[in-house]
């Protein structure tokens, strides 16, 4: 197995940078699958069993690296799986501001180690300085590669564009206080409602001409749980209770800069968001619904 | 002794005891007929700081105040806590005040800070002195083969690359490079840490000399602490050492007013039987080797080869007898337990100094009671032996 990349300029690195800190601040372990053209991130929770992962993020290796270098273990295992902390990778990335070169290698240093080779120009001369993370990494044998494959999710009955996620996230955060769940739903016609229901009042946020990117036909409303919306139809509104926690902790993401954010609705059992920068990194959180 | 310190340098030494508290528990200020000394030790004996400000300091400095006929210095020992409480909020208290008094009379029990702040405000801190002993360490710092002289930024740039859980350094200096490491023990879980490791360039520095190619190994506690008052001052920061074992020197001054030097004991890295406890127990037996010797403020500039730390009590000195501990005692060390034992046995030789003693004496206080029978516990296992040795 072998594994070699490096990264030549700052702002892939940086961008590289605040992903893997996102991904830290959404789970303390990852798995990082090395392919021949993407590199994804994964989280799986432990006690979802054959659920979706609770993220996948997959980052095109041509965008980000100058060099790429892959060797599998044999010609039907050619991908590398490493389990990983996060939070560790993502602090041996904070401290770089200004980067020359990042080289990224499996090693075997007393322990398989994912090895980052900095080079950082010196502020006070010419020179230059090299920095070595180590970070302690597992190799997931293959056997285990299936609990890490892409998720196979339902066809979303709805697919919505979110608004800007900085205005969604101070919402979820004021309502997550008051509850722990919050019923989200998006209608046909673009709008999307964020509701919860605290024992003193129910309190909702629309966000109104949102792009519908796909909608799949009627649904079926017909259940209590449904409230009339006045004049909308609402065989037209999909609709999932999801866990506020959650939900907030994903709209950290904020800070990658991004292309669109996509929320996807499986009627009651799944809301999916997925977040796709320019340079076709794509971030998808998994969030199952809470069904009474 | 009275002082004046002027605003502008009232921000300097709160940024001081700042720093010292970042040290030790205790401050020990010793007044000199030029200078005033401030110094302080960590509880573990392996990190020392001296901070000197000279004469020109002050706006005012009358060391004989008090006319006291004593020309050996006052001195006296305050707590860390109250002396911060006198200086809070370094980064902002040149906007509040406009002067500092300091009074140290010999005949009270209390050093007065008195603060004159803007719009006439007068905050004065009396501080109990807890006692009038003076404390100083001896070490080398002139005739050492290596020496860095570094702008403090670069180390404050490679120290970033660090986690803030890592809790000490390795330095391998050579004459191409200097290499920093977060210090492994042997018995830390690799699978857990991560292993850094920067490479710097000699050119970088101000000023290399590696008379004599090393590695040291010294807690980054105190390293940050003192580079942090290398940052505040922008100042650089000189490097002393010599090699693994021997305490490091740095040294932070501004060729004037003040001069400071941090003295951090060193260990030797990687081996392969250390525990993690061996850090503090050497540099705590090394410091161990008390001495009498001089009560006068020059000690440092006597250049002494060897390396010992002393304790000196002004009047009642003789309650420290001299002890001497050879040096490689510090590698048989391999477990906490073993060290206790050996420190036991130093004292049924020779009396210890008085801390040291009623410490252990409250690890195993039962055993120093005279009702103490050693053979109700024979036969009885407490505890495994954690070393098969």
């Amino acid at each position: 197995m072998k594994f070699r990349a490096v990264m030549n300029n700052s702002s892939p690195i940086r961008e590289f940078s605040t992903i893997v800190s996102t991904i830290s601040k959404l789970s303390k372990e990852c798995v990082l699958r090395i392919a021949d053209d993407m590199l994804y991130f994964i989280v799986s929770d432990e006690n979802t069993g054959p659920a979706p992962p609770v993220l996948w993020c997959e980052i095109p290796q041509s965008v980000f690296f100058s060099e790429y270098q892959l060797v599998g273990m044999d010609e039907t295992h050619q991908d590398i799986y490493l389990g990983l902390n996060s939070g560790n990778l993502a602090r041996s990335f904070v401290s770089l501001k200004n980067v020359k070169s990042l080289k990224m290698k499996l090693t075997k240093k007393q322990c398989p180690c994912l090895t980052l080779e900095i080079e950082v120009p010196s502020t006070t001369s010419h020179q230059t300085r090299q920095i070595v993370h180590d970070i302690p990494v597992a190799v997931v044998p293959w056997k285990n590669w299936p609990d890490f494959y892409e998720p196979r999710v339902p066809d979303p009955d709805i697919s919505i564009e979110l608004p800007s996620l900085k205005q969604l996230r101070t919402t979820i955060d004021r309502m997550r206080t008051m509850a722990s769940e919050v019923m989200v739903r998006a209608s046909a016609g673009g709008q999307l409602i964020l509701q919860i229901r605290a024992d003193m009042a129910k309190v909702s946020t629309r966000f109104k001409d949102l792009n519908v990117a796909h909608f799949d036909g009627p649904v079926d409303n017909s259940d209590p749980e449904t409230d009339s919306q006045g004049n909308e139809d609402s065989s037209e509104i999909v609709q999932c209770r999801v866990d506020a926690k959650k939900l907030a902790l994903f709209l950290n993401v904020d800070h990658i800069s991004t292309n669109t954010t996509l929320c996807s609705i499986v009627h009651k059992r799944l809301v999916t968001l997925c977040l796709q920068t320019d340079d076709n990194v794509k971030l998808q959180c998994f969030i199952s619904g809470i069904v009474y | 002794m009275k002082c004046h310190v002027p605003g502008p340098n009232v921000k300097v030494l709160a940024r001081t005891v700042h720093t010292l508290a970042r040290f030790g528990d205790e401050l020990y200020l010793e007044s000199l007929p030029d200078c005033i000394l401030l110094r302080t030790l960590n509880a573990a004996e392996s990190a020392y700081a001296m901070i000197k400000f000279n004469k020109n300091f002050f706006s005012y400095f009358n060391y004989n105040y008090y006319s006291t006929e004593d020309n050996e210095g006052l001195k006296c020992k305050i707590s860390m806590k109250s002396a911060l409480n006198a200086f809070k909020s370094p980064a902002h208290i040149d906007k509040q005040v406009e002067s500092l008094e300091m009074k140290l009379d010999p005949e009270s029990c209390k050093l007065i800070f008195c603060l004159k702040c803007k719009h006439g405000i007068v905050k004065t801190h009396f501080v109990s002195i807890l006692d009038c002993k003076a404390m100083q360490a001896v070490y080398t710092k002139d005739t050492v083969p290596n020496r860095i002289t570094s702008p403090q930024r670069i180390l404050n740039e490679t120290l970033n690359s660090f986690q803030t859980s890592d809790d000490q350094v390795t330095l391998e200096a050579t004459t191409k490079s200097l290499v920093i490491k977060n210090y492994i023990d042997s018995n830390m879980d690799l699978t857990k840490i991560i292993r850094t490791h920067v490479s710097l360039d000699p050119a970088e520095f101000d000023n290399y000399i590696i008379g004599e190619e090393t590695t040291i190994t010294f807690t980054l506690k105190e390293f940050r602490a003192l580079l942090a008052f290398a940052e505040a001052l922008n100042l650089p920061l000189q490097l002393h050492f010599e090699t693994t074992g021997r305490p490091a020197v740095f040294i932070v001054h501004n060729g004037t007013t003040f001069e400071a030097h941090f003295v951090l004991a060193t260990s030797k890295p990687d081996n392969a039987t250390q525990a993690t406890s061996t850090q503090s127990t050497t540099t705590k037996e090394r410091n161990k080797r008390k001495d009498t010797c001089n009560t006068q403020g020059s000690v440092k500039k006597k250049r002494h080869i060897d390396v010992e730390f002393s304790k000196c009590l002004e009047e009642d000195s003789h309650l420290f007898n001299f002890v001497d501990i050879p040096d490689d005692i510090n590698l048989k060390a391999s477990n906490n337990l073993d060290n206790v034992k050996e420190q036991i046995d130093f004292d049924n030789v020779i009396p210890a100094s008085p801390t040291s003693r009623t410490k252990i004496k409250s690890v195993f206080k039962r055993c120093f009671e005279s009702t103490f029978d050693p053979k109700s516990i024979q036969g009885v296992i407490l505890a495994e032996n954690s070393d098969s040795e």
